[in-house]
């Protein structure tokens, strides 16, 4: 599963740990979706969707080996 | 975010406290380098086991230097603390990693120990024996927070 969680933050200008902040989960969290090290769960993907305004399939979406 | 079977955060503090001058000591005593001789005192045993002919006791009271005993509970307990208190902030990424690192931790635990059966025999495995009490925890502990640490 691909992410665009770095390029949202960018396009917002906030460091992972203000986002963490914002969203309630550890900076690690943030940090480890990014390098597509963890997948978040559906309650933490539609947080991270309100915070954007944009919906999950825009934040996520599948790879060819999902 | 919900945890269940772990202590509050301040308790990680706590067991650090406890862990660290009980490791160092326990060690300590281990290697003969220090002896708490006022420790030595009368205790009641379910078994006592002995290699001298007649040193056995069953359900009876036998002197005993209980200074190990206590710096193994306290490092046992320290341990325990530090392991699973809660971080400062909980979420399902801290959740997610510290499963993972118990079951690696018990894979890497029982991996050693299987190594040292083949490898240890006689009073050399009780020490491995020994060690195995708190390398569980010990390796639980370090790949916990390496992973955090490095995330």
């Amino acid at each position: 599963m691909k992410n665009s969680l770095k390029v949202e933050r960018a396009i917002k200008n906030i460091t992972q740990e203000e986002l963490a902040k914002q969203i309630g989960v550890t900076r690690q969290a943030i940090n480890s979706i990014e390098l597509n090290k963890y997948v978040p769960s559906t309650v933490l993907s539609l947080k991270l969707s309100r915070y954007f305004s944009k919906t999950v399939n825009e934040l996520f979406s599948l790879e060819e080996s999902d | 975010m919900k945890t269940k079977f772990l202590f509050p955060n301040r308790f990680k503090r706590i067991g650090w406290i406890i862990l660290v001058p009980s490791a160092i000591l326990g060690i300590l005593i281990f290697f003969g380098i220090v002896d708490f001789k006022f420790l030595e005192v009368k205790v009641f045993a379910i078994y006592s086991g002995s290699l001298l002919p007649g040193g056995e006791t069953v359900f009876g009271v036998i002197n005993e230097n209980i200074s190990e005993e206590i710096f193994e509970i306290l490092c046992i307990v320290g341990a325990i603390l530090v392991a699973f208190s809660k971080e400062k902030q909980e979420d399902e990424f801290i959740a997610k990693t510290r499963l993972e690192s118990l079951v690696w931790a018990t894979y890497i635990n029982y991996a050693i120990l299987i190594l040292c059966l083949i490898l240890f025999y006689g009073t050399g495995f009780l020490y491995v024996l020994w060690f195995n009490m708190f390398t569980l925890l010990i390796f639980f502990i370090i790949r916990f927070y390496y992973i955090l640490y490095k995330s």
